[in-house]
């Protein structure tokens, strides 16, 4: 059957150039697609765990859905230490955050302000490569603030000019107190720019009388994909029911669903494309089997199953498909890796969208096997979907009525 | 005579019916999703645009210089109250509103936030943009220092009808100063800005707040059909800065002119495969009956009838599909501008990026006319070759070919 089916190919060339090209155009549409959508989304979550937020993250119950001080961490020390032993924890470092109001002699604006480790906070986020003017914080920072530039520019400040805090302490009680600006950072997230300030947690525990307390305990990863395992390790490891142990898969819970609406119109724009390309495809067959029946007809007489027929077609949409993605696949791989490597660059496109958590102007592609070969995999279904029509066609002759069709 | 050659078309057509219905399936489909993608999309920037001129900039809004950079209420208009007056006597302007807002700090016992406190007449907004239907819960009632909360601002703070927030800022004279709020309302208005951080409050209230002039503000906002209006207000107020929607919104600006890109570029592939589908079933059909066009000739009949037939054939496939098209395409707009596409599962993220949960599409006369255009050339353009193959042929050869 597999030699008669490549003979049909070779004979039936119209149709055969026909199926090519156009299972070509879709293999080549659908890699390169989802490789650029998968690519985008990807490059948009790491640089929001780049950014700020941590793989995991350590919280008190009720801290994020109630929030208020009875809801922080009391015992951050007990809890660091247990996680030293777990494996895959690259770093981990505490952090109080609170909202307070910054003044400048003229200017006030409202901002969060977090405490930090400076040092641990080097390798969990991008905050102090995001320098632009002054420094990063140290353990003996005392005073200093490490400011966003939008917010800087709010407040209309210059490097070493003194702000004013005021806000609540960990105790319900006022905070207030006096920073120096020692230094000013720019991550390209609009809103954290303009609303992100840090203190070194050593003078901030004193002010906000929050030693040992903690907003929640960030941690790294040293694998993203093993950021499940490390997880349960760790509830396991802290074995307290006061306390909830998330993944950034639920920390950035929205930003993932909005990566699967994404995804939902993507698919659906496709989805056009697609269906339009199937129709082609299995009208061509259609055609190549309507003009066939009497040919059919006889080999039914002389034995043909209808197995056989059913086979034959197969054949013929299998080669066909996979001499399309021979030239396709390498093609769209070759893209796909290219642009991983180099993303497309669209100038402003993270000004334009900063609403929307955009914070390059790169795209880059999503270079991923497995994605390629599941692309791969639901155009020849696709494809075979398109002979089921042609098959019962063919079928609903009789033997001898089909070999004197005319 | 061409009654007899419409008579022919009909019949041959439906010859082979699998085939034509094939196509006619092919076309009826394609065309329907496509009607339905573009109503959907446009009915999500259409939406969009609506609601950002309703709740915020309308089609036209003044601003004192600076403002927009500082975001400071140094900077707001002086005297608005007799500029809006003025603009209303303008020809062609339908609403003017007076805007005060400031920016702060939010605090609950519990949680505190980033927001900016929108003071607004109520009165005014209701015809301005129909305030109201922004509400999701709860009442607009600004009355004792009543206030209607952003939906994403409400969810940070973890507020709801009743609770109450306190508002820090700083007034025109520098200070800072804090005002009480009770929470009545939670509203959601899809312009991300506005869901993420306003707090509304009756305008009168915030101007006691901040100790500024009743008759200032900070925005002048003017909705008009008038095409003109930017420039002409731009060239009257030359001291303040006028800026037009989609001056404002450069990001819906060219979210309109990708979803063009984009539905043209989705247009010609879907004409592209199907003018190759039509292609395909006319050219086997014509070689199907080669021997029959070779007798009629060879008895005298002109190659004219015959073109005129294949493309009388071709045209009435092409038609079948668009009507089937236009039928499932405008049953599926309708239903898309009536009852929308529910993704309530991914109402948390559509709203963060200023959607509603449930989006609605929209319904343009466009979508069918340039459909019907498309598929009719396609249709004509298909049997060109086919056409070609009939005119070089010699009747006597074909007649004595073997079928």
């Amino acid at each position: 059957m597999f030699s008669f089916a490549l003979k049909n190919i070779l004979f039936y060339k119209g149709r055969s150039i026909t199926t090519f090209i156009l299972t070509f155009i879709s293999a080549m549409l659908f890699i390169v697609f989802v490789s650029w959508q998968d690519g985008s989304h990807n490059s948009m979550l790491e640089n929001s765990l780049k950014i700020y937020t941590g793989a995991i993250e350590i919280y008190h119950k009720d801290y994020r859905d109630i929030g208020g001080n009875e809801y922080l961490i009391r015992d951050a020390k007990t809890i660091t230490d247990k996680l030293s032993s777990i494996k895959g924890i690259e770093a981990f470092s505490s952090r109080y955050e609170t909202y307070g109001l910054l003044s400048s002699k003229e200017h006030s604006a409202a901002s969060m302000i977090a405490g930090v480790e400076p040092q641990k906070e080097k390798l969990l986020s991008s905050i102090a490569l995001a320098l632009k003017e002054g420094e990063f914080l140290n353990e003996n920072s005392g005073n200093c603030l490490y400011m966003g530039t939008e917010l800087v520019k709010k407040l209309k400040l210059s490097m070493g000019d003194e702000v004013a805090f005021v806000g609540g302490a960990s105790d319900d009680s006022f905070a207030a107190d006096i920073f120096k600006l020692c230094g000013t950072f720019k991550t390209g997230s609009f809103e954290f720019d303009s609303s992100a300030s840090f203190v070194s947690r050593s003078y901030f525990d004193e002010l906000m009388y929050a030693k040992n307390m903690a907003s929640y305990i960030t941690i790294k990863v040293e694998n993203l994909d093993d950021v499940d395992r490390v997880n349960s390790e760790i509830i396991k490891v802290l074995d307290d029911e006061n306390l909830e142990s998330l993944t950034w898969k639920t920390l950035m819970k929205t930003m993932v669903e909005a990566m699967e609406v994404d995804n939902v119109f993507g698919y659906i724009s496709l989805s056009l494309f697609l269906v339009v390309i199937f129709f082609v495809i299995m009208i061509y067959g259609f055609i190549n089997v309507s003009s066939r029946i009497k040919e059919f007809g006889v080999l039914k007489c002389i034995g043909l199953s209808k197995q056989n027929i059913f086979s034959l077609l197969f054949y013929e949409i299998f080669i066909l498909s996979s001499a399309a993605f021979i030239i396709a696949v390498p093609l769209a791989t070759y893209i796909c890796y290219y642009y991983s490597i180099n993303p497309i660059v669209i100038e402003g496109i993270a000004e334009m969208y900063k609403d929307y958590g955009i914070v390059s102007d790169e795209i880059p592609f999503d270079f991923n096997m497995f994605t390629i070969f599941w692309n791969i995999g639901v155009i020849y279904i696709l494809n075979f979907l398109s002979i089921l029509y042609p098959y019962f066609f063919i079928n609903s002759f009789e033997p001898i009525e089909a070999s004197r069709h005319v | 005579m061409y009654k007899l050659i419409l008579k022919m078309a009909w019949k041959n057509l439906f010859l082979r019916p699998a085939r034509t219905l094939l196509v006619i399936t092919m076309i009826a489909v394609s065309m329907s999703m496509m009607l339905a993608i573009q109503g959907l999309y446009d009915g999500m920037v259409k939406n969009m645009i609506d609601k950002n001129k309703r709740s915020d900039s309308g089609d036209v809004s003044l601003y004192a210089k600076d403002y927009r950079v500082e975001k400071d209420i140094k900077y707001r208009i002086k005297d608005a109250e007799k500029i809006k007056e003025n603009i209303e006597k303008i020809e062609g302007v339908e609403a003017v509103v007076l805007r005060l807002r400031a920016e702060g700090l939010a605090s609950t016992a519990r949680k505190s936030s980033f927001s900016s406190v929108h003071g607004i007449d109520l009165k005014e907004e209701e015809h301005f943009g129909a305030f109201s239907e922004f509400l999701k819960e709860g009442e607009i009632n600004f009355k004792k220092r009543g206030a209607a909360i952003g939906i994403e601002l409400a969810k940070t703070l973890k507020v709801r009808i009743g609770s109450k927030l306190i508002f820090s800022a700083q007034e025109s004279s520098g200070e800072i100063n804090s005002i009480a709020l009770k929470v009545r309302g939670i509203v959601q208005t899809t312009n991300i800005g506005l869901d993420s951080n306003a707090i509304f409050i009756d305008i009168k209230t915030l101007h006691e707040f901040l100790g500024t002039d009743a008759a200032d503000a900070t925005q002048i906002a003017i909705m008009s059909e008038e095409i003109n209006l930017a420039k002409l207000l731009k060239a009257k107020y030359s001291n303040l800065e006028v800026k037009s929607f989609l001056e404002l919104q450069p990001m819906i600006k060219q979210m309109q002119e990708m979803m063009v890109i984009f539905n043209s570029i989705t247009f010609f592939i879907v004409m592209s495969v199907v003018f190759i589908g039509i292609f395909g079933v006319v050219y086997v059909s014509i070689l199907d009956r080669i021997r029959e066009f070779g007798i009629v000739l060879g008895i005298g009949m002109q190659y004219k009838y015959i073109r005129a037939q294949i493309f009388l054939e071709s045209i009435i496939v092409g038609l079948l599909g668009y009507l089937s098209g236009a039928l499932l395409g405008a049953v599926l707009l309708i239903y898309l501008r009536d009852y929308g596409l529910d993704l309530s599962s991914f109402s948390d993220a559509l709203e963060m990026w200023g959607y509603e949960a449930i989006i609605t599409g929209t319904i343009k006369v466009s979508y069918f006319t340039t459909t019907f255009g498309a598929i009719i050339a396609a249709s004509v353009l298909s049997v060109l070759i086919p056409l070609r193959k009939i005119k070089k042929l010699n009747p006597i050869e074909v007649i004595k070919a073997e079928k």
